[in-house]
């Protein structure tokens, strides 16, 4: 695919997805889904839980069939493809940690050959370089030998995705690759498969929790609300307002200014602040967790703080006092 | 790349020495199980028969070739295919635990001989034990086997937890044990004898004649494990996995059954319930070869249960005695220590 001419990869319309209990009878989880995905993006797919994220997904994947609507990949529509024609188009990469002892990373990533290798799945020397180089993409090289049973959740979850860069498809679906690594691990793969959909003009769909780096890192958002699905570039649903309906139901509100979802604080106490720098910007936020806003002027607060790192001084009517960590001074104004 | 191609070869030459060891081992254990029975032949005779030399005792060549060979001919056939049928279980259910007798394909096989037998009023054992019945006996094994394998694959669809699976497949073996019980009630004495002796298992019943039923039996299943083994790979990492890898999963899992029900069902039809090698062997083989590939592990596998029966079969003629012990409680000495190391190894991560 070259990069500048984008292709529709993925297109929903009108879609409704579910499960079919029977031929007659189905539970429908979502219906009226309009979405698309082009080369060369990198789309997070975000919504509370239990709103069908994981249903798209599998929908998608070609484990479960559309219950009504058009879902096309690669402008077919996806029921008219052999489970071989869709692997060579579309690789996944579940919830599930996968655990196998004495299966070493180049044999996991050589699996992903499946549907390019002969009846008994022999490697010619292109399969081998290929499997070279999407460890290489992942950043695991000299990890080939290594068995995954040893690997950390963060390293796994790279294989995985070498996995599906083996397959060598235009279209990777991910179900929450995120979803047990710690915070520096889930900034890398997010960040990984950016740089995946923009070197290799793939296309990459996955579903996640953190906002923080779907928003930072992807090229679009398809935001499951309850009423409808919204799609833009995640800066055009801030701005529009749409990311504020994402957890309507709950006492979050999403801070556009932070791009975070924050939880409201009762208000109620005020503080002059006066400061600069670093240090002051911890302190408004350590004060706004303890119910404090910044006073406006100097004339109406009752408290007034001197920022001077690494001391605090608090000035009220009856007391001033100097505290050498944000931590005390904290603990000093849930008193008063 | 210097390093990397350095790994692949001390791993290529590991696999070899594995493989190279145990084809070695065979043979060696091949030859002495020979030389261990009730009536005292020494090796130069033994060697000299099997080289069909002119001068060589009648009754030695007798002996030798009417029970000792075929009887380790069993054996190696057996610990061949039980082990092949437990690494395609263990696979599959992706279970460290599966096995053919756990999970009660054995007992279906039980079954549907028990079926035939009880129900045709004898057909092993007696007199009347031809090339035909013996086929017939073999088909009612495999179609008991293979009923219960889509039986507790429907469950595994149901239940994902191991340990349910695994009480649900104990259960299952009672259920079928309790059937077999009161069709054995219901028969005449002489049905119900032949019977009850072909429970107690043994590969020393198993004639010439049946052998030339077994032998092709267990080769078609091993075949077909074999052309399976790219699929099995691939159904390591769970059928969600596989299908979006482009296997046709109920093609693969219909290959993969075909096979345990053919191996499990033709060892189980001649030699009776013999347990614990199909679970244990898989295990020393992925352990000796640290490798998840299955065309390395069925070769591996093959190697190991022959060698591992053979072994039980020498334990069972109790060397320098006359007795004869039953290969069931020697298979189940020999390989309860290794699927209790396996539980501890696995207790707190279900894997393969």
């Amino acid at each position: 695919m070259k990069p500048g001419e984008p292709t529709k990869i993925i297109s929903l319309d009108n879609l409704s997805i579910g499960y079919r209990s029977d031929r007659k009878t189905s539970k429908i989880v979502k219906s009226e889904i309009s979405a698309s995905a082009h080369s060369g993006e990198l789309v997070a797919l975000i919504g509370e839980n239990g709103i069908g994220k994981s249903t798209l997904l599998k929908t998608i994947a070609g484990f479960q069939q559309p219950i009504q609507g058009e879902l096309r990949i690669c402008g077919k529509q996806i029921v008219s493809y052999t489970e071989k024609e869709l692997a060579l188009l579309m690789s996944f990469v579940s919830t599930e940690i996968i655990r196998v002892s004495n299966l070493t990373v180049f044999d996991l990533v050589s699996l992903g050959r499946f549907p390019h290798t002969n009846w008994f799945g022999k490697l010619v020397d292109q399969d081998r370089t290929l499997i070279e180089e999407a460890i290489k993409a992942v950043g695991l090289s000299g990890f080939e030998y290594r068995m995954i049973d040893h690997l950390s959740d963060g390293e796994r979850q790279k294989v995985m995705i070498a996995r599906t860069l083996a397959q060598d498809t235009q279209l990777i679906i991910l179900d929450e690759p995120t979803a047990y690594l710690d915070l520096s691990n889930k900034y890398e793969i997010v960040h990984l498969l950016h740089r995946l959909a923009h070197e290799k003009g793939k296309t990459i769909l996955f579903s996640t929790h953190d906002l923080t780096t779907a928003i930072a890192e992807s090229d679009k958002l398809w935001l499951m609300l309850n009423d409808s699905v919204e799609q833009g570039a995640p800066e055009d649903l801030i701005l529009n307002k749409n990311l504020n309906r994402l957890f309507q139901n709950n006492t979050l509100y999403f801070d556009q200014q932070l791009g975070d979802f924050r939880i409201p604080r009762i208000k109620g106490k005020e503080a002059f602040l006066v400061g600069e720098g670093l240090a002051l910007a911890w302190t408004i936020k350590a004060l706004a967790r303890n119910g404090f806003t910044q006073a406006e002027n100097a004339e109406n607060a009752l408290i007034h703080i001197t920022v001077n790192y690494p001391t605090w001084s608090v000035c009220t009517l009856s007391h001033e006092e100097e505290f050498d960590s944000l931590f005390s001074l904290c603990r000093y104004l849930n008193t008063i | 790349m210097g390093k990397i191609e350095l790994n692949t070869n001390t791993y290529a030459t590991r696999e070899f020495r594995v493989l190279l060891l145990f084809s070695l081992l065979v043979p060696l254990f091949f030859l002495l199980d020979l030389l261990i029975g009730s009536y005292y032949i020494s090796a130069a005779e033994i060697l000299k028969a099997i080289f069909r030399s002119e001068n060589s005792d009648s009754q030695v060549l007798l002996i030798i070739n009417n029970f000792r060979i075929p009887k380790a001919i069993t054996a190696i056939l057996t610990g061949a295919a039980l082990s092949v049928a437990g690494l395609q279980m263990q696979t599959v259910f992706r279970n460290p635990l599966a096995g053919p007798d756990i999970l009660g394909v054995s007992s279906g096989a039980s079954l549907g001989v028990a079926l035939l037998v009880l129900g045709t009023g004898g057909l092993l054992g007696g007199t009347m034990v031809t090339y035909a019945s013996s086929w017939g006996i073999v088909a009612a094994a495999w179609v008991g086997s293979g009923l219960i394998l889509l039986l507790i694959m429907l469950i595994a669809t149901k239940v994902k937890e191991i340990m349910t699976i695994l009480i649900l497949g104990i259960l299952i073996s009672s259920g079928i044990f309790s059937i077999v019980n009161i069709l054995q009630y219901f028969s005449d004495e002489s049905t119900l004898k032949s019977f009850v002796i072909w429970t107690m298992g043994s590969l020393g019943s198993v004639t010439n004649l049946q052998l030339a039923v077994l032998l092709p039996s267990v080769l078609i299943g091993i075949l077909i494990a074999f052309l399976s083994s790219k699929f099995l790979d691939a159904f390591l990492l769970g059928e969600n996995y596989a299908q979006t890898m482009g296997m046709n999963i109920r093609f693969a899992r219909m290959l993969v059954f075909l096979s345990t029900a053919i191996l499990a069902g033709s060892i189980t039809a001649f030699c009776g319930p013999i347990g614990f090698i199909g679970i244990a062997v898989p295990h020393i083989a992925r352990m000796s070869l640290r490798t998840a590939k299955h065309s390395l592990l069925i070769p591996c596998s093959i190697l190991i249960g022959a060698l591992m029966m053979l072994i039980s079969d020498i334990f069972s003629q109790l060397p320098g005695s006359e007795k004869t012990l039953p290969i069931n409680s020697v298979t189940a000495l020999l390989g309860i220590p290794i699927v209790i190391w396996i539980i501890i190894k696995n207790k707190n991560n279900n894997r393969l």
